[in-house]
């Protein structure tokens, strides 16, 4: 379990050398400590281009270019090696990342199985009762490359909370979904995060995660 | 694994597989079928040929032994080998072993008595090293302690029992003889000495030998024989050498003869070199079907590494979801390991199928095919070798790829 995650003076190598200049500047992650707590709720928002996806990259461990430290409850997640990250992704931290990298020639059920067949989280049942509450359930024998970027952000997001975890990264979940879309998501995002007592971790550009109670970030 | 298992690794399979090259994969199996099977034939060929060159005791083709004599010129008054010349031959490199033949220096006489007819023949004695015979008789030794009461067991040649039995038992109106009979026949060795002294002892035919040309005697009567009735101060230098040799049929012994004029006894060279050449085109084979083998094996890993490189978004994804690289490397290892074992199967059938063929044709000239064990072994660790590099190098791939 991680209860802690930790950033220390972290900057992507991208923007190295440009610390007096905006963004830098003005953000409150890049070359600052930051503690993210299990249990909180954040919402971390920024322009584009400015490393929201870098951040969720460099946390979840598939990205190193940047400087600076990144723990899990002290332990700087440099030192992880292969197996350590693949505990990781299947037990404590859930990513559902901007271009979603779903499979177009899987059904959306099969996308799905991919991860939960890994994790054994849920049943069957459960996954058809989470699509059919963001309204995909008829969708679910569709190959996902022939759904439109809305649905298959909410089947990605399905397949995230197909683990356990105890960090929820959502990055631009809700960029393609209409209100009351984004309201179902982050409905169930909270509950399953609740039920785990995990944090949530919510990048967005303008339209964000109908979170509340919620920290607010600025990347 | 947990209780999703196997459906997670049939889905994870569906999609790796999509990319794969069925030409590719059957182009990588003919080519390994047809490199291994060259390979394992040659082998199983080689093994089952072996039998038709080797004589039934001169053991395996990676030994023999040759009987080698001074060629005997007009003018020449010896024809014994110096110490010089022993040490010599020793040294080269074809030579395992050398023995000498020891000459009696004194006058024998071999006689039995046939069915009430005596008869006798004027005859001569050598010996040579126990560890030369190609099957040494159960009684083969001689009891100095009994001196002229003792029993004298003879090796003979075959050549000389096939002599009797072929060229003078049948127009001498004589029974023909079996070996084992004629170890029952008791005869009388008759030794003249120096002095004229002369001695009767008890002796029987102990054995017969096809390596050995001659009339054998235990090391131990000969020295007790020339010590007591030899020529004192005679000419001690062996006439005759027995070689044990490593490659026979090497080149390099037909030249060494000739260099320093010696002769070989029988037809071992004629064995030998046939022998040499067969090894010399079973190695050209196996190095063909080597090379193919290689070859293919370059084709797998290309054919791989493409489709590794084609997948490369699909498996890096894959380890997003938390699949560890070895849960992704599995699909292509039960592939490689699917087609190397079928690969196997089927070039040690098609070996084994080709023995068959031509067993029936060697067994007409004697030789009895081998057992298929080394071939199948061969195979099998070739396949174990290329399947085991194939997975090293997959695997390392995959972690290479890990993000």
């Amino acid at each position: 379990m991680i209860t802690e995650i930790t950033l220390s003076g972290v900057l992507p190598a991208v923007f190295a050398g440009m610390a007096g200049e905006e963004p830098m500047c003005n953000s409150q992650v890049w070359l600052h400590d930051v503690r993210l707590q299990r249990g909180r709720r954040y919402i971390i928002h920024a322009e584009s281009g400015t490393g929201k996806s870098s951040l969720c990259s460099f946390i979840y461990g598939n990205r190193r270019d940047y400087s600076g430290t990144i723990l899990f409850d002290g332990i700087d997640i440099r030192t992880l090696g292969i197996n350590g990250w693949c505990d990781v992704r299947r037990s404590a931290i859930a990513l559902l990342p901007q271009e979603m990298r779903l499979f177009p020639e899987l059904t959306v059920m099969e996308n799905i199985e991919l991860k939960n067949s890994l994790t054994g989280f849920r049943s069957s049942d459960e996954i058809h009762r989470m699509l059919a509450e963001l309204e995909i359930e008829n969708k679910a024998d569709t190959p996902a490359g022939l759904l439109s970027i809305g649905q298959q952000q909410r089947v990605a997001l399905v397949r995230t909370l197909c683990q356990p975890f105890d960090f929820v990264l959502l990055d631009e979940p809700v960029s393609h979904l209409d209100v009351r879309n984004n309201a179902i998501a982050a409905e169930m995002v909270q509950r399953e995060a609740d039920k785990q007592g995990a944090a949530i971790i919510a990048t967005s550009v303008g339209n964000h995660l109908s979170l509340t109670d919620y920290t607010s970030i600025k990347l | 694994m947990n209780r999703h298992g196997k459906t997670s690794a049939g889905i994870v399979r569906r999609l790796l597989r999509r990319n794969v090259s069925a030409v590719q994969i059957i182009g990588y199996a003919f080519a390994s079928l047809v490199g291994l099977t060259i390979v394992l034939t040659a082998i199983q060929f080689y093994l089952d040929a072996s039998g038709v060159f080797t004589s039934r005791d001169a053991g395996a083709l990676q030994r023999d032994y040759l009987v080698v004599s001074k060629q005997i010129g007009l003018t020449d008054r010896t024809t014994g080998f110096t110490d010089e010349e022993i040490a010599d031959l020793a040294a080269q490199p074809w030579v395992n072993a050398t023995g000498a033949f020891t000459a009696s220096r004194f006058k024998a006489a071999i006689g039995v008595d046939f069915a009430g007819r005596g008869m006798s023949t004027e005859t001569f004695f050598e010996s040579i090293p126990d560890q030369f015979f190609d099957q040494l008789p159960t009684d083969w030794y001689f009891d100095t302690s009994l001196g002229e009461a003792g029993d004298v067991p003879i090796v003979l040649s075959r050549d000389y029992l096939a002599l009797y039995n072929f060229g003078f038992a049948s127009t001498r109106g004589l029974p023909t003889l079996r070996e084992s009979e004629i170890s029952k026949i008791p005869l009388t060795v008759a030794i003249r000495g120096y002095d004229g002294h002369t001695v009767r002892m008890r002796g029987h035919v102990a054995g017969f030998s096809s390596r050995i040309n001659t009339i054998a005697v235990p090391e131990d009567f000969m020295a007790w024989a020339n010590a007591r009735f030899g020529t004192p101060g005679g000419d001690t230098a062996p006439s005759r050498l027995v070689l044990e040799v490593n490659t026979p049929g090497d080149p390099a012994i037909a030249q060494y003869m000739r260099r320093h004029s010696l002769d070989i006894a029988g037809d071992k060279m004629d064995n030998g070199t046939a022998a040499y050449f067969l090894r010399v085109v079973t190695g050209v084979v196996i190095a063909v079907g080597a090379v193919i083998s290689l070859l293919s094996f370059f084709i797998l890993m290309l054919s791989i590494f493409l489709l590794l490189q084609k997948n490369r978004g699909k498996l890096q994804r894959l380890m997003l979801l938390g699949y560890s690289p070895d849960d992704v490397a599995r699909p292509y290892i039960t592939l490689i390991l699917t087609v190397n074992a079928t690969v196997l199967v089927l070039s040690c059938a098609v070996a084994w199928g080709a023995s068959a063929m031509w067993s029936d044709a060697l067994r007409t000239i004697g030789a009895e095919p081998a057992s298929p064990a080394t071939a199948f072994a061969t195979g099998f660790i070739v396949m174990g070798a290329v399947s085991a590099i194939n997975i090293v190098s997959v695997r390392r791939r995959m972690r290479k790829d890990f993000r």
